[in-house]
């Protein structure tokens, strides 16, 4: 492995010989004006709040038996869940107080369209499914799902990537606290229909996963149909390698650094595959947990002392052969250490204290040190870890903790982590098995609708704007670009000059952003409102940017930009009159024309009429 | 069910319902689980189980190849004993509903359990409040429940008090609940333990169900509580923070789908219970008599009817219940309790036909279909025609209640002390006086 700038750089027989596997899931929110089940308002803006309620919720036995792992393990928290409500955009069918009204069809239609123009076929019937979800963030413990897209596939230059599966859901609940026990959600986005495109596992490098991930984005911006903004997509990486197992990497908030991320967490599914030959050859043992808070009686250490103040216990637990493993980093900031103290967490505690970490830093005397040791039968290459806290939590963290140390001889554990800052991943709870899906039986089959789409097609789209814009790489840009939906806008809209309004786009905005204007806050609206002033001979080529330079919020605020900042244009005979009075020819005399009235003046209209007078002279 | 060549295939496959299967046809080749097909839908259309859990619909021609992969796994659910901690003890008498539901791939909707012991092992803290003895009673639809079933549900809790349990808890159906509470509050006297009826408006299969927190506090009631009443114990709001305890004989279902759609008419609630088993208690209430036994009194004469007033009502109705021999007729009138009975039109007019009834012995009760509220006989004309035509104006006693009461009357005693009692308060079914408070506070 060689570093590169902070980020390994490799080539496609590294992840080959790694029996590297990807797949990812795709999640876009649809645009449509009700939600999926429901008559509520879906567009994703924020309501205004009218109340709340407190659930509960609780694993219940599946259909084919058995219960879901994470199910159990969400349950177990015993949390309390707590509901915001808001006018317009939450209804009794939302707060699981109603039955399902009957589904969208615009947005079956979106997901067929979709589904069609990634090659798949869409089932003879559908079944709406009940997807358990027990985060809390279903007031119903469910998510409704159902399989409206099969067998597709896409095509990106020499490779073939299946898309397996296509479905059709509701979004979940945005969460808005969590403290302890009790988590808040708002329930205006829960039920606004959702689409999930999934791949199959045979992406072979990171990059190619972006550009996958990046494709089916634009597949999906082209439908016209979904939301953007920020959360509106969401992309899940699922990714293995010889040795390990499949972990589920979700919270992408920025695409850019997807390679860079699954990079990493393959350094640390190396690392965890390292630890674990290392314990076999150690004959590591998770130990059994012992109270000492006996030890501690009398400790200068804050963090002990003040949870024992608080009826607090110290409970230690005994890892024979993990000594300088918990420390030891696989990937960059990434220790067992702290994967251990991720899963104690979730049941309250702020952390873990493990030896191989300096003891002394935390106010733990030699002594205590010594004498945790004989009460855990501590020797040699062992290690051991510390909790504080109230009894239940504590025992509770040990259990968590012990359930993360057995996983170690393993190697990887099969979680779902999230993007943490540094393009790092943490635990965020166990993969859900399949055991949690069960019809959805207050709902009918659907019979889908023979009707035919015109599918998406990135090339025809591309060729479109290749011909609008008329420089080849400025048009593939926008093609990719997230202004594409803007741009198209305000080009229907207006009529303006496609390349004005692309490289306005994309090269005004990305300088003016750089320069620290959020030009980003500017809606379609405004900017369709100040391209049709630039269209109406209103303002000049310039004068859109120093319109934008203000980021106006609506078309009343471009007049008074315009305005204030007398950006109106000069023109015809008034422009004519303007020259006159300048003395001289040529360019001199424009380039002395234009220092003054730079944003008043378009400069070819300028040229032309200076010419004009020096030809008639 | 499938179609008749569905079946014929499934069976040249050596395919059941439930084997793992491969299905081939065109471009696709899908496996799971074939599941069976609901009434509602498509019968020729085969429904399988993905491996990832989706159930998708197959339809079925010709060229579909089927071969079979596997045999499901039978059913590894078992009930788990749950031991009991607690040595208190309380009978719950199970009788279906939808706090014992699942899902039922047949009609596509929900069944209801058959071991109700199922539900109890998905609540194992109850194990904390009571030592819980299960008799299952039957398993049916509240709709499906007649007076024949309420006599049964009776006897099991007299029984069970009478043998020396703390409590009763009774889980069924919601939508006739109100009515089972009614007649059991008539049908148990002198209470020496408290009957509680719970039930749920979500399945017990969802994470979500009200049939857990309902169960616990219906539970924690029954086995600690010394309220010596029916009571019926449901969400005091959508929130899973605590039940009413609410009075057998005054209480309605007031929403088809809420979980808190139980509300106190009239009346307020008797307690609040709490998740964690905390009684408040919020009204007066019959106090627990440990040391005498609970008397039972099954007489129902079930040859009473309901009708509603509206405009436009036909009074010939009376005539078919006084031909079928019915004894009584609870009358839903609007108002203070009135009908038409001054109108010019005579087809309309009720008169008449309550005078006949009257004079051929039925009992005719006058309640409001305002449903809050008390009757009067004496403020408007029509009233006092009705009352003068031998109507009893039943007070602030429910349709429901006052039906079921009615009925409850004939069974065990005279018609003319029927007629004498239907009126006057005998479970708390009728009230002096009516606080400010016991309209409309759920509002707020």
């Amino acid at each position: 492995m060689k570093r590169n700038s902070g980020l390994f750089m490799h080539d496609k027989t590294y992840y080959e010989k790694l029996g590297f596997k990807c797949g990812l899931e795709i999640h876009q929110r649809l645009s449509v004006s009700k939600k999926l089940f429901c008559n509520c308002d879906a567009h994703y803006d924020k309501g205004s709040k009218i109340g709340d309620i407190e659930r509960r919720q609780r694993a219940v036995t599946g259909e084919l038996g058995g219960r879901d792992v994470s199910a159990e393990f969400e349950s177990m928290k015993k949390k309390r869940f707590r509901y915001n409500i808001f006018d317009s955009k939450t209804c009794l069918v939302d707060i699981d107080e109603e039955p399902p009204q009957d589904l969208n069809a615009e947005a079956l239609d979106i997901a067929m369209l979709i589904s069609k123009s990634l090659n798949a076929d869409v089932p003879d019937e559908i079944e709406p499914m009940r997807k358990g979800v027990v985060d809390g963030s279903d007031p119903s413990a469910f998510q409704r799902s159902m399989l409206v897209g099969y067998d597709g596939n896409l095509k990106i230059d020499k490779v073939e990537v299946g898309i397996p599966t296509i479905f059709l859901e509701e979004e979940s609940c945005g969460i808005v606290a969590h403290d302890g026990d009790s988590v808040t959600y708002d329930t205006d986005r829960l039920g606004i229909p959702l689409i999930e495109i999934d791949t199959d596992p045979i992406i072979h490098t990171p990059i190619e996963a972006k550009n996958v991930a990046r494709t089916i984005g634009l597949i999906l911006r082209l439908s016209g149909k979904v939301q953007r903004g920020i959360g509106s997509i969401r992309q899940d990486v699922n990714i293995s390698i010889i040795g390990g197992t499949r972990v589920e990497i979700k919270g992408f908030q920025d695409i850019e650094h997807m390679d860079e991320v699954i990079d990493k967490e393959i350094e640390r599914q190396i690392g965890l595959i390292e630890i674990k030959n290392i314990l076999k050859n150690r004959n590591a043992e998770v130990g059994i947990e012992k109270e000492l808070s006996h030890v501690f009686m009398k400790t200068s250490a804050k963090i002990i002392r003040d949870q024992m103040s608080t009826k607090g216990i110290v409970i230690g637990l005994r890892l024979a052969g993990f000594a300088g493993l918990l420390s030891k980093e696989i990937g960059k900031g990434m220790r067992l250490g702290r994967e251990m103290s991720d899963y104690a967490k979730t049941s309250g505690v702020k952390g873990i204290i493990h030896s191989d970490e300096k003891l002394d830093a935390y106010g733990i005397s030699s002594d205590e040190m010594s004498d945790v040791k004989k009460e855990l039968n501590v020797i040699d290459d062992d290690a051991f870890v510390l909790i504080v806290g109230k009894e239940d939590v504590c025992r509770e963290a040990i259990r968590m903790v012990k359930i993360r140390a057995e996983m170690a001889f393993e190697g990887v554990p099969s979680e779902t982590r999230a993007v943490s800052n540094e393009q790092t991943t943490r635990f965020l709870r166990p993969i859900p098995t399949g055991s949690r899906m069960y019809p959805e039986t207050d709902v009918l089959p659907i019979v889908p609708s023979k009707k035919t789409f015109d599918k998406i097609d990135i090339k025809k789209t591309s060729v479109v704007l290749r011909k609008e814009i008329g420089i080849e790489q400025l048009a593939e840009q926008m093609l990719w670009s997230k202004y594409l939906h803007t741009y198209e806008d305000i080009r229907k809209r207006t009529g303006a000059d496609p390349l004005v309004i692309s490289v306005t786009l994309l090269e005004k905005f990305r300088e003016l952003k750089r320069s620290g204007i959020d030009v980003d806050m500017i809606d379609d609206q405004t900017l369709v409102a100040i391209f049709n002033s630039y269209k109406e001979g209103v303002i000049t080529k310039a004068g859109i940017e120093e319109i934008l330079k203000r980021t106006p919020r609506n078309q009343k605020e471009v007049k008074k930009i315009i305005e204030s900042e007398k950006l109106e244009r000069i023109s015809g005979s008034e422009l004519k009159e303007l020259v006159h009075k300048f003395e001289g020819t040529g360019r001199d005399k424009i380039r002395r024309i234009m220092e003054k009235y730079r944003l008043n003046i378009d400069g070819e209209e300028l040229s032309k009429i200076v010419n004009r007078d020096d030809d008639g002279k | 069910m499938y179609t008749d060549e569905i079946v014929r295939i499934f069976k040249e496959s050596n395919v059941e319902v439930g084997d793992i299967v491969r299905l081939s046809y065109g471009n696709h080749v899908v496996e799971g689980i074939i599941m069976p097909r609901p009434e509602s839908g498509d019968s020729n259309v085969i429904i399988i189980k993905r491996t990832d859990g989706y159930n998708m619909g197959v339809g079925y021609n010709k060229s579909i190849k089927i071969q079979k992969i596997g045999k499901r796994n039978a059913a590894t659910h078992t009930v788990k004993k749950v031991i009991a901690k607690s040595n208190v003890d309380v009978h719950l008498l199970y009788t279906g509903g939808t706090i014992g539901s699942k899902i039922d791939y047949v009609t596509g909707g929900v069944y209801m359990l058959t071991k109700p012991e199922e539900l109890l092992s998905e609540v194992p803290e109850l194990s904390d409040v009571a030592n819980i003895h299960v008799e299952n009673l039957m398993s049916v639809a509240s709709d499906d429940i007649s007076y024949k079933e309420w006599i049964v549900i009776a006897k099991h809790a007299a029984d069970a008090l009478n043998s020396g349990a703390k409590g009763v808890v009774i889980t069924m159906g919601t939508d006739t609940m109100h009515y089972t509470a009614a007649a059991l509050s008539f049908m148990l006297d002198d209470l020496s333990g408290p009957v509680v009826i719970t039930g749920a408006q979500r399945s017990s299969d969802r994470g979500s169900s009200d049939a857990f927190m309902n169960l616990i506090c219906a539970t924690n009631a029954a086995a600690k509580s010394d309220i010596g009443e029916v009571s019926i114990c449901m969400h005091a709001s959508m929130s899973d923070d605590y039940c009413n305890m609410l009075r057998g004989t005054k209480t309605r279902k007031l929403h088809t789908s809420r979980r808190d759609a139980f509300k106190p008419i009239n009346e307020k609630p008797i307690a609040k219970v709490s998740l964690s088993g905390n009684m408040t208690y919020t009204n007066n209430y019959r106090k627990v008599d440990r040391n005498n036994k609970t008397k039972l009194l099954t007489g129902f004469e079930p040859k009473v009817a309901m009708l509603k007033a509206y405009p436009n009502s036909d009074p010939e109705i009376l005539d078919y219940y006084i031909e079928k021999g019915y004894k009584g007729v609870i009358i839903e009138g609007t108002g203070l309790g009135h009908m038409a009975v001054s109108t010019a039109h005579k087809e309309y007019n009720w008169l008449n036909a309550i005078r006949k009834a009257t004079d051929k012995g039925m009992i005719v009760g006058i309640t409001s279909q305002c449903i809050y509220g008390r009757v009067n006989s004496k403020v408007y004309r029509n009233a006092r025609l009705m009352h003068d035509a031998g109507a009893v104006y039943c007070e602030d006693m429910l349709p429901e209640t006052a039906y079921v009461k009615l009925g409850f009357l004939l069974g065990n005693k005279s018609r003319d002390d029927s007629r004498l009692l239907l009126n006057k308060n005998m479970r708390g079914e009728i009230t002096e006086r009516t606080g400010e408070e016991e309209f409309g506070s759920f509002y707020a």
